[in-house]
């Protein structure tokens, strides 16, 4: 059996055709930051007081507990300021890198630093009107004033997780021009200071609310037992949400029966090609990612594909998540949300090739909305695990063996003593 | 009733073959011994426990089981030291074990046996080949496989008549040999399994290094390691399950 009799695999032959797109990212991305200060200039004269809408905030994760803490504004582009907040929808309108880019950079970062996380207290000041901005369902008015000129200086880093942040300037002060609405559940959460904040992450997410909801939440220290509650850094507070709402849905889908027969799902976006292999069983999962020379992690072009994984197996990990990082728990979550409503368990093997069209991080939420999405297309199916894998690898860069030394699930699968019995 | 007495050190070589696999077990508290018999909350690994009345200073019992945190009654039987007794006796009306050692007194509160995962069935197994080799010859090769991977493969070659405990990482290989002569019995057949290491070390981390392990194997079957504790009047089985490729 060949996968494209079942797969349109056409893709895979015109990302050559996209290499191109790597050397037209600086300028891109420079033209843009100068687009923002002409743009800035025009909205903040005079004096360095400014209105805008806040769609959402970020907290960094540098000297932590000695934080920067700020609001995110799209100055000049006020009308559409939802568009600016990272979320679910990015990869239902197909934005490309450089759209996440461009976004990215047009939001300003208006900036103050903390003391101390601690914020159990804090209700007032711009830590208040942050933390009105994160609990608030839609974009906030607000009115920032500012000591000094923004800095067009652009951070992309390494980092794969928080989304790329664009220009920051410090604020002198910040305050609410409206009353921003809040929803129920959120009220709910922030009143109870006697819930742990697992909990109330969990009853947010229940409620309906997206991982990306929860998390803005969480960094404002919004959530948890009134002494706990503190800023958690962005990058944190994503890999934390993802990562406990995944370990609330494994706990479901424990007992759950096993999937019949071996899938095979397949997505592809910015960059980034996802195979997902399920296999019937007790919960297991693994992300092995393969990482071509000239993308971003890995730019020299020299060097040869850069692999990574890291696995759990059904009572999940105890260690650090080392290889991988934030992309494993949000590769898990888009697989624990498929097996939670197919009523199903299963072993999961996601395998993510990074190409060199990945030319800049567009954060983890690209791997999360990927696997959601990969068990909506097509699908293959596999006579046994084995077999799928070595399908698969055929659309790899790497080989079987190369697979097998690197992933646990590659080269065997957990079975329990129910199995021999 | 049960009402015995028992060295602090073969109290604790028990227990801890239990607590590396599951945190709550029942104890069979039978006439002739004690038994424990549990299972991972994955169905992977099982421990199979027994120590008979001949392993204690003094013994009785009449059949009842009880329920216990094995933590905290590790706890309690650490704050003897090795050649210290413990006695242990179960308070039928309060459904607490009184744990004495040595002028320190402690009661522990029992859990309801029938509120922890039941006890599993013993798969029955006929494994083609039996190792039979030293507690340290088994840590230094589950040692040597950790230092590349995560994963141990457990083989028999029956041609060369040797045991390989056999580990491959991303680079790095490593490949423990244990010829017919460096070992204490070798039963060859075809055998060759592969395991998890993180079941493995904890099983190993509870096998003293000087006691003698067989280890039955087999061809893409569950292993099982049993030994003797408690100057032989104890026994310890492990079985685990193996991670098979299924082609």
């Amino acid at each position: 059996m060949r996968l494209d009799e079942y797969m349109d695999l056409a893709a895979e032959s015109e990302r050559a055709k996209r290499r191109r797109l790597a050397q037209e990212k600086s300028y891109d991305i420079l033209d843009h930051l100068a687009e923002f200060q002409h743009r800035f200039e025009e909205t903040v004269q005079g004096d360095s007081l400014f209105g805008s809408v806040s769609p959402s905030i970020f907290v960094g994760r540098s000297n932590y507990p000695k934080v920067s803490t700020g609001i995110l504004s799209p100055v000049g582009h006020e009308d559409d300021a939802a568009r600016f907040e990272t979320s679910a929808g990015w990869y239902d309108e197909g934005v490309s890198i450089s759209d996440v880019f461009r976004r990215r950079t047009s939001l300003l970062n208006s900036n103050q630093s903390t003391d101390a996380v601690n914020v159990h207290d804090s209700w007032d000041g711009f830590l208040g009107v942050q933390r009105e901005v994160a609990i608030a369902d839609r974009p906030v008015s607000v009115e920032i004033g500012l000591d000094g000129r923004p800095d067009v200086d652009f951070d992309v880093g390494r980092d794969d997780v928080a989304t790329p942040t664009g220009p920051r300037a410090h604020a002198r002060s910040a305050d609410l021009a409206e009353n921003p609405h809040v929803p129920r559940p959120v009220q709910k959460t922030l009143e109870d200071d006697d819930w742990n904040a697992q909990g109330a992450m969990n009853y947010l997410y229940r409620r309906g609310f997206d991982v990306y909801d929860v998390n803005t939440i969480l960094s404002a220290g919004a959530l948890g037992r009134g002494e706990n509650r503190r800023l958690v850094p962005t990058r944190w507070s994503i890999t934390a949400v993802d990562d406990t709402v995944g370990q609330f849905l494994r706990g479901g889908i424990q007992t759950n029966p096993s999937i019949d027969s071996v899938e095979i799902h397949r997505n592809e976006f910015l960059g980034n090609a996802f195979w997902v292999i399920l296999a019937p069983g007790d919960w297991e999962f693994e992300l092995v990612e393969m990482k071509a020379p000239g993308s971003v992690w890995n730019p020299d072009p020299e060097a040869g594909m850069w692999l990574a994984a890291d696995s759990e197996g059904f009572e999940g990990r105890t260690g650090y998540v080392d290889e991988t990082a934030g992309a494993y728990h949000a590769a898990r979550l888009g697989v624990l949300e498929y097996l939670e409503r197919e009523g199903r368990q299963a072993k999961a093997l996601v395998l993510r090739h990074v190409s060199e069209d990945y030319w800049g991080p567009a954060g983890v939420w690209q791997v999360r909305e990927s696997v959601r999405n990969a068990f909506d297309g097509e699908r293959a199916e596999a006579e046994t695990f084995a077999a799928a894998v070595r399908q698969v690898t055929d659309y790899l860069p790497v080989s079987l063996s190369d697979l097998r030394r690197k992933s646990t699930m590659a080269s065997g699968l957990q079975m329990n003593l129910g199995d021999f019995s | 009733m049960f009402k015995a007495i028992v060295s602090a050190s073969t109290l604790r070589d028990a227990l801890d073959s239990v607590s590396v696999l599951v945190e709550e077990c029942k104890i069979r508290l039978n006439e002739d011994d004690l038994s424990i018999r549990a299972v991972d909350p994955a169905n992977v690994g099982m421990v199979d426990l027994t120590l008979d009345a001949a392993s204690f200073e003094s013994y009785e019992a009449d059949g009842g089981v009880i329920g216990v945190n094995l933590s905290k009654l590790e706890d309690f039987v650490g704050m003897a030291n090795a050649d210290q007794l413990v006695e242990l006796e179960l308070d039928e009306e309060t459904r607490k074990l009184n744990i004495r050692i040595d002028g320190l007194s402690s009661t522990l509160a029992l859990i309801d046996p029938d509120s922890i995962r039941q006890e599993p069935d013993i798969p029955d197994l006929d494994l083609p080949a039996e190792i039979v080799l030293e507690g340290a010859q088994l840590d230094r090769g589950i040692k040597a496989a950790d230092m590349v991977s995560d994963h141990v493969r457990l083989r028999v070659d029956d041609a060369e008549e040797a045991f390989h405990i056999q580990a491959q990482g991303d680079t790095d290989d490593v490949d423990f040999q244990l010829d017919a002569e460096d070992l204490i019995d070798l039963t060859s057949g075809t055998a060759d399994s592969l395991f998890s290491l993180d079941y493995l070390k904890d099983m190993n981390k509870a096998i003293p290094k000087d006691a003698e392990v067989t280890v039955e194997l087999g061809e893409e079957f569950p292993v099982k390691l049993h030994y003797r504790i408690a100057e032989g009047q104890g026994n310890v089985t492990y079985m685990l399950a193996p991670r098979i490729q299924s082609d």
